[in-house]
């Protein structure tokens, strides 16, 4: 009954989780030399010498425009509300011998959200879109020797959305209803990783962190409800898929005191084929068709170290996982380029302080014959700064 | 250090903010070069914004002559008032002067009560125009009234032909259509011209049927010489009064595809198990039903809305059905058996679109369609062909901006509460049909219709349209009869 998009996609897949590796366009899973391998590569924490917490937020701003709708000869400018959104990261680290260590951390890899004007021409399609995941992940590594180690974690996941959008047709001069849906739950997902040094200078990083379907529970709220309409108000189900992601890495050292690294990061966002949303108050369900396809990320990126002061660039493509025809204004996915820069500086023994800046630039993106017949094109980027805090002991 | 963050300062400001500029290759709108100071519609109910029974003031202004109009504003037509002859809310009466809209009345669990609200009929709100009107459909038109000079004031005394009155008012306008849509100032130099509709419409709404004092008597669609004459005889006078305008035809929907037809059939058929079969009078007949004249279960009959309210009453003694439209009792019929299951008591003719009578109007449509393609092909004018949009829907839904639209009753959404007359929205979709046509044929740019923010029938969700179906199958038994002549 309701044209609900889901929000997972490659806009909603957050890729950021500490600023050290987000300066290097999170080429970072053949080194994960700091705790935020717990989400990079596991078996990273296994090589580090000191016990460690690593802390920060990522503050990350999004513009979108849409001009449109095509499909009816409109060129008009919409643009998206302002909104800033701050996942956060934090991990320890901590050896328990020299060759297990322990890694905990608490991160958001699924998130972020639109927001449209309650009036804007694709209210149909949505006014607002929210997610939120949280994932708690408890991680083992082992340092077989001086060149392997692997890591293996837990992942304990809970997550929402929210999804706004008018719904129902009115007669003259009666309020179209908005339906709020809020759907939340948790599951389990694991990771894996393997570190290998070829040399003092080469390494090479894999990892690997499973999918996850959250059964989400919630409700179905609709302002106002007209009692006419029967709408079907109150408990509702549907299911999150959560897709599964690959790290793949080589760093080398080409010279002393530089470091780069290339990833190729794979997103299996085939698993996104429908979203299904069931209404308990009149068995009714609606199905829409995602069909999202599995899509890669390039990451290039490196750091020059000037004693306490280290120099961070890199470049990423991101591959939209979303076929045109599900092009829509809950997430106008299109492929991406990002261009990050940042540093990092040791401000005392103990404590670093890490920055980062990424530009994220939606390449333009006009779609035609859209499975919501909402045609248009979609200009966007994204400002991202990062700042974390690092205590070793 | 200093050095580095500056540098990383000026990388930071020359990213920020680096957004595309507007796309190119979307042109805004535009009339592409076209001349429009004057656009007027000429057609039967579809054009006149007839929704639910009736006209009235809130479907009036959706119409999708109105709506165009609007659109073409925007493209910058210097059009003033689009004029309409606007009858007031709640619109035009039924036989007693209560208003004529078929509204929801109540929803209870058995299914929706739909029927006129009982209010007295709404007044003429746009009759003192001094000019005549740029929106020209009259509801129960049919092509031959395109050209009729005869006296519409005396024409217009049965119920349905109020409109000629209503909608031609004054003779020093014109004696017809045709006359008075020469005399609107500016001359038009866009016309939309819908007719020919009723010309097997009415034929099918009522089963074949005429009620003629007492008695029933059978009817046809007129007859496809007729038509192709008279239609060639009204496109013709339309292109010499208006040589160089652009006109834009409509051809003629599928009759038996439309949900006044499509609802409670399937119902009954669906209502019917195995054995059971249901006696009808067959077209052209008043008496009981022979063997031949059965309705089975694999047989999904037409039947008209109007309908609904009687096969509620089938296996009972019923003589409802003649009662209600004061027929004497024909010979052969005899009401103390059960209404539908025996044959002495058959489905009246005027409650079902038998084979003969499916083929008859599907027969017609065709015909029809042939000369309209033929005729606005010889004469220089575009044909939007509504009779395979529609169709299209009707198989395969319009999915638009977020909504999705079929060809069923209530939950669909394209039609109106009558089943023939597209609702507020479906009259967007026909206007968009056009709109695409002039743009496509003429090299103009005008927008469509937001079809999302025009009002809808309020018709309940969730089962009734993720299963529309078993919704209407259980809402049919308690309809209003309505669509009475």
């Amino acid at each position: 009954m309701i044209g609900t998009t889901l929000l997972f996609g490659g806009g909603f897949q957050l890729n950021e989780h500490g600023a050290r590796s987000m300066a290097q366009a999170g080429a970072f899973a053949a080194r994960a030399y700091d705790a935020s391998a717990v989400y990079f590569n596991p078996a990273g924490l296994a090589f580090q010498k000191q016990n460690s917490v690593y802390l920060g937020s990522t503050f990350i701003s999004p513009e979108i425009d849409f001009y449109g709708p095509s499909n009816l000869g409109s060129n008009k400018k919409t643009s998206m509300k302002n909104q800033i959104f701050t996942p956060i990261n934090a991990y320890v680290q901590y050896g328990i011998t020299e060759d297990l260590h322990f890694g905990f951390g608490v991160y958001n890899p699924f998130g972020l959200g639109t927001e449209w004007d309650p009036m804007w021409d694709g209210r149909r399609i949505s006014i607002k879109a929210d997610l939120q995941t949280f994932y708690f992940s408890p991680t083992v590594a082992y340092k077989v020797n001086d060149q392997i180690s692997i890591g293996v974690g837990v992942n304990i996941i809970t997550g929402g959305v929210e999804l706004r959008q008018e719904v129902a047709s009115v007669p003259v001069g009666a309020t179209p209803p908005i339906i709020d849906l809020e759907l939340s739950g948790n599951n389990f997902g694991f990771n894996v990783g393997l570190l290998y040094k070829f040399s003092e200078t080469v390494s090479f990083g894999a990892s690997y962190r499973s999918g996850s379907k959250i059964e989400g529970t919630g409700t179905a709220t609709f302002t106002p409800n007209y009692a006419a309409l029967q709408l079907p108000n109150g408990e509702i189900n549907g299911n999150l898929e959560l897709p599964a992601t690959a790290y793949a890495g080589v760093s080398m050292s080409p010279m002393e005191n530089l470091e780069v690294e290339v990833d190729f990061q794979y997103v299996g966002w085939a698993s996104y084929k429908e979203l299904k949303v069931n209404f308990k108050a009149d068995q009714s369900s609606t199905v829409l068709p995602k069909n999202y396809e599995n899509t890669y990320i390039i990451r290039v990126g490196g750091e020059y170290s000037m004693d306490a002061l280290k120099i961070r660039g890199g470049y990423l493509f991101d591959h939209s996982p979303v076929p045109q025809k599900y092009v829509d204004p809950v997430l106008p996915d299109a492929d991406r380029d990002g261009w990050n820069v940042g540093f990092g500086y040791q401000l005392s023994e103990n404590i670093t302080i890490d920055a980062a800046y990424l530009f994220l630039k939606v390449r333009q993106n006009t779609v035609t014959n859209t499975e919501t017949v909402f045609d248009g094109t979609y200009n966007s980027i994204a400002n991202l700064f990062a700042l974390n805090i690092g205590y070793s002991f | 250090m200093k050095n580095y963050f500056g540098v990383l300062l000026l990388i930071t400001f020359f990213l920020v903010g680096c957004k595309d500029d507007a796309p190119s290759g979307i042109p805004g709108p535009g009339l592409g070069g076209v001349t429009v100071n004057k656009y007027i519609s000429i057609g039967n109910s579809l054009t006149a914004g007839y929704q639910a029974g009736g006209l009235y003031e809130d479907g009036q202004i959706y119409s999708f002559p109105n709506l165009i109009a609007q659109q073409l504003k925007i493209a910058g037509a210097p059009l003033g008032k689009f004029e309409q002859p606007i009858w007031g809310n709640p619109g035009s009466p039924d036989i007693s002067g209560k208003t004529a809209r078929l509204e929801i009345l109540a929803w209870p669990a058995s299914g929706p009560v739909i029927g006129s609200s009982g209010a007295t009929a709404g007044v003429a709100t746009n009759s003192n125009l001094p000019r005549p009107y740029d929106n020209l459909g009259i509801p129960f038109a049919y092509i031959s009234d395109f050209l009729d000079t005869a006296d519409f004031v005396v024409k217009s005394v049965p119920l349905p032909k109020i409109f000629f009155l209503h909608v031609l008012r004054n003779k020093s306008y014109g004696n017809s259509v045709f006359d008075q849509a020469r005399k609107v100032t500016p001359k038009a130099d866009i016309v939309t011209f819908w007719l020919g509709n009723n010309d097997v419409l009415i034929f099918a709404i009522y089963g074949g049927t005429a009620v003629i004092g007492n008695t029933v008597i059978p009817t046809a669609p007129t007859p496809s010489a007729t038509f192709a004459i008279q239609y060639g005889q009204a496109f013709d006078s339309l292109r010499s009064a208006f040589p160089n305008a652009k006109i834009i035809v409509g051809n003629i929907p599928d009759v038996r595809a439309i949900p006044h037809f499509t609802t409670v059939g399937p119902a009954v058929a669906a209502s019917l198990e195995g054995a059971f079969a249901i006696s009808y009078q067959k077209h052209g007949t008043t008496g009981a039903g022979d063997a031949s004249s059965y309705l089975t279960e694999a047989n999904a009959p037409l039947l008209p809305l109007g309908a609904g309210a009687y096969v509620a009453k089938i296996g009972q003694p019923s003589g409802q059905w003649y009662k209600d439209n004061s027929i004497t009792l024909p010979a052969g019929i005899d009401t103390t058996q059960m209404f539908g299951l025996d044959y002495r008591n058959p489905i009246p003719d005027a409650l079902i679109l038998d084979s003969l009578e499916i083929a008859m109007a599907g027969a017609a449509v065709t015909s029809f369609n042939q000369t309209i393609v033929t005729v606005t092909a010889a004469k220089g004018a575009a044909l939007v062909d509504i009779y395979s949009i529609f169709n299209g829907i009707k198989k395969n839904g319009l999915k638009i901006g977020g909504e999705t639209f079929t060809a069923d009753y209530l939950a669909g959404g394209l039609f109106s509460l009558d089943g023939i007359h597209p609702s507020s929205k479906g009259a967007g979709i026909v206007a968009n049909e056009f709109i695409k046509t002039m743009n496509s044929k003429f090299g103009m740019n005008v927008p469509q219709v937001d079809i999302s923010r025009l009002p809808g029938i309020p018709a309940p969700l969730g089962k009734y349209i993720v299963n529309s179906k078993s919704g209407l199958k259980r809402s049919y038994d308690s309809m209003q009869p309505f669509l009475k002549q």
